[in-house]
């Protein structure tokens, strides 16, 4: 048979990837997980997680700190991002080059910076360590969540708030009605690139002195104890509640679409 | 992902160059190639500045290529046999054991004492072979240099009723203590682990972020007042009484040990890995749980920007740690070549002068004292330390317990009996004090590590009443937004 060369040959590099880096890794896992030490299955992995109060405790309190960050850029990200996109500037480009550069630099050596101006602010960095971890988790995402509403207020058809002001809204339900709405998708990828990530990225807690552990702490905390089973588990039960996320949020998603191709 | 799988296959591209770089590497060489896995920065890697010179009196003493290079060149010189050494490193003891159980092969690693314990019990390793203990060999610089109360310590501990002297070879060593500030505090405020949960304290003292530098302090405290007491310590049997009483891993122990980390938690500035020198030196915190050879680190640091740090050894007791040689049977097992190269390995680097480049380069104590085969260790603690001419304040130090002989004393300045040389020698009351910590098997290591996690997460159970109502207004407002968001795009939809 002659061999023909389509585009679906295109993926084969990345489907391999797939095969070895991320459903190997994961068969693997769902395997430790439902295993005990014996290697014979149990369910136990899954009890121990949801009977410990410890572990339940590190669940919150990583969702809350994951949760406050995220509100925390939020606040800071749309304002930021809704001027850049209505500025007249020209050279709009230039700035938001400017909320990017900061990931150009190594982020544990912007820690290191930071835990510095905190000492200076704070005088001992130990007295706060869960207002240190939100700070340093803002300002190691803030530009996850900028990025993705400016591009989606930076889209959005301008005409559609003239035809709103012509209507006869006032600013507050142009916004309300038109742009906010609009942005929502911009709003829903940036809260999945920060809360995620915030819920694990226990360097920052390192970094800043904060003892308490948060979920990928306690994972690393189970593996370094030699016991797979138990670290497996808790990272199934992290990739439950992820998908969970995006299934609610890719709800959310479509219907805005459709929402959009009505207008 | 896109950048994930750049830099996976980077990876990929540069193991396999690698590999390659050492396959034509093994080519070439038609000796014996050893492989050696020591801990990062732990051997003298060369490279000295002409003025870094140790000018000795039985000679100078200068690195200029890698130790494990020299060694290569020795081993011809005096055996006629070509050896290549690969070195490489390992950041852990449990990484270290990792990568054997994956597969890794290496004929020579210095893990620390309780995983050479725990190596020993698993069957992983060689003796060393009789003519290593032969002190009328020449060559064998380690037998023969040895300090006695290392080699006191090697061969009164057993793994399965064999001495650790059968398949380890001390290389350095210390002892636990606090790191702290005179300035800011005094002696006595620190002389017991306590202090790791003195509120006194409060935020301003580092602890370990690491199991088994924690549960220690943890047990000290714990048992502070049978420890310090006097028939306690004056009893005959006090070594092996410590030993026991500080190796307690009953459950009791371990859940005294978690009230008594819970609360550190509480008061202590952080757990910390590496921070804690860095820390003490800006002025962040005022004390640190140290290991000696680190504190001798900082305290030298320090005293760059004229800052003067103090080391102080708590009165319960202290954790005497080890770094140790072993062969593994996997690499030099049935090849005597191999073997021979191994040991000859550990007698080059327990030359005394070569000891005194490693201590110079690392900055921690070496098991070598010398005496046989030279007296430069002694020379350098007291050319290091040894009080200049014109100092007024001058005390005498005796070090007789670790170089086995009587003049072994050092006229140091006063300060310094709180400082590097007190670091790094401590004196003998210190030493007697002194105590091993072994390694555990599997449950008391599973009950601690438990005991451990539980330290550091936060408990569920702790959480107040208003907590759990902030909780519950938050979910509920989250799902009244959800549902309302859902009504009003339905209501869209058909508008």
């Amino acid at each position: 048979m002659k061999y023909r060369f389509s585009r679906k040959h295109l993926a084969i590099p990345y489907a391999l990837f797939l095969l070895v880096f991320v459903v190997l890794p994961l068969i693997v896992i769902v395997y430790y997980a439902f295993t005990g030490n014996d290697g014979k299955p149990t369910a136990d992995n899954l009890l121990n997680f949801f009977g410990d109060p410890n572990t339940l405790g590190t669940l919150l309190y990583s969702f809350i700190l994951a949760l406050v960050t995220t509100c925390v850029c939020l606040l800071i990200a749309y304002p930021v991002a809704y001027a850049l996109a209505f500025s007249g500037l020209k050279s709009k480009s230039v700035l938001v080059m400017l909320f990017i550069m900061p990931m150009w630099i190594n982020f544990t050596l912007r820690l290191t910076a930071l835990k510095e101006i905190l000492t200076l602010i704070e005088g001992n960095l130990a007295f706060h360590p869960f207002l240190n971890s939100v700070v340093g988790m803002t300002y190691d995402f803030l530009p996850f969540m900028i990025l993705p509403i400016y591009n989606q207020l930076d889209r959005l058809d301008k005409s559609l708030i003239e035809a709103a002001t012509d209507l006869g809204a006032d600013k507050v339900k142009c916004f309300t009605r038109i742009t906010l709405p609009l942005s929502m998708p911009g709003v829903i990828s940036g809260v999945a690139m920060v809360f995620l990530p915030a819920m694990t990225n226990y360097v920052v807690l390192d970094m800043l002195y904060n003892s308490t552990y948060i979920m990928g702490s306690l994972i690393g905390s189970y593996f370094s104890a030699y016991d797979w089973h138990g670290g497996s588990m808790i990272s199934l039960i992290l990739l439950a509640l992820i998908c969970i996320f995006t299934l609610l949020t890719r709800d959310n998603e479509s219907s805005d679409v459709r929402g959009g191709s009505l207008i | 992902m896109k950048k994930n799988s750049l830099f996976v296959m980077g990876l990929l591209l540069a193991s396999c160059l690698g590999m390659t770089a050492c396959g034509n590497e093994e080519e070439s060489t038609d000796g014996i190639v050893l492989k050696v896995c020591n801990w990062e920065e732990y051997m003298d890697l060369g490279d000295w500045d002409e003025e870094e010179t140790i000018d000795l009196d039985s000679g100078d003493i200068i690195g200029v290529n890698p130790l494990y290079e020299d060694f290569e060149e020795w081993y011809y010189e005096n055996y006629g046999v070509k050896v290549k050494v690969e070195y490489s490193c390992f950041g852990t003891n449990e990484e270290l054991y990792n990568m054997l159980t994956l597969g890794d092969e290496f004929d020579l690693v210095c893990p620390s004492e309780y995983m050479i314990m725990k190596l020993m019990a698993e069957d992983w390793l060689v003796p060393f072979s009789d003519g290593f203990h032969d002190t009328d060999n020449e060559l064998n610089y380690y037998v023969r240099n040895v300090s006695p109360f290392i080699k006191e310590k090697f061969d009164e501990h057993e793994i399965n009723s064999e001495s650790w002297s059968k398949y380890a070879a001390g290389y350095m060593w210390g002892v636990t203590g606090i790191l702290y500030n005179p300035d800011e505090l005094e002696e006595e405020q620190v002389n017991s682990w306590e202090c790791l949960r003195d509120p006194g304290l409060y935020r301003k003292i580092t602890i370990k972020d690491n199991v088994r530098d924690s549960y220690f302090p943890a047990v000290a405290a714990i048992k502070r007042d049978k420890l310090t007491d006097g028939s306690f310590t004056g009893a005959e049997d006090y070594a092996q009484q410590l030993e026991k009483e500080m190796n307690d891993t009953s459950a009791e122990t371990v859940a005294e040990a978690l009230d008594f980390l819970q609360d550190t938690k509480d008061v202590a500035y952080s757990f910390e890995t590496d921070s804690g020198k860095a820390d003490m030196v800006t002025g962040k915190v005022l004390a640190n749980l140290q290991w000696s050879g680190d504190a001798v680190y900082a305290m030298d640091q320090a005293e760059e920007d004229d800052m003067y740090l103090a080391y102080s050894v708590p009165e319960e007791c202290t954790n005497l740690w080890f770094d140790g040689w072993v062969m593994l049977e996997r690499g030099v097992g049935n090849d005597p070549a191999k073997q021979a190269a191994a040991e000859a390995f550990v007698n080059y680097v327990s030359r005394p002068d070569n000891a005194v480049r490693n201590m110079y380069y690392i900055g921690y104590t070496s098991s070598i004292a010398g005496g046989t085969d030279g007296d430069e260790v002694f020379e350098y603690v007291d050319w290091t330390y040894g009080a200049e001419e014109d100092e007024e304040d001058i005390s005498e130090y005796d070090l007789s317990w670790f170089f086995g002989d009587d003049e072994a004393v050092i006229d140091a300045p006063t300060e310094q009996l709180t400082r590097q040389l007190f670091a790094q020698y401590p004196p003998e009351d210190v030493m007697e004090r002194s105590s091993i910590m072994q390694y555990f098997d599997a449950e008391a290591n599973a009950r601690i590590n438990r005991m451990w996690i539980n330290v550091r997460c936060y408990n569920i159970n702790k959480m107040p009443i208003y907590g759990w109502c902030m909780i519950g207004v938050l979910v509920i407002t989250a799902a009244g937004v959800f549902i309302f968001s859902r009504r009003k795009k339905n209501y869209d939809l058909t508008a």
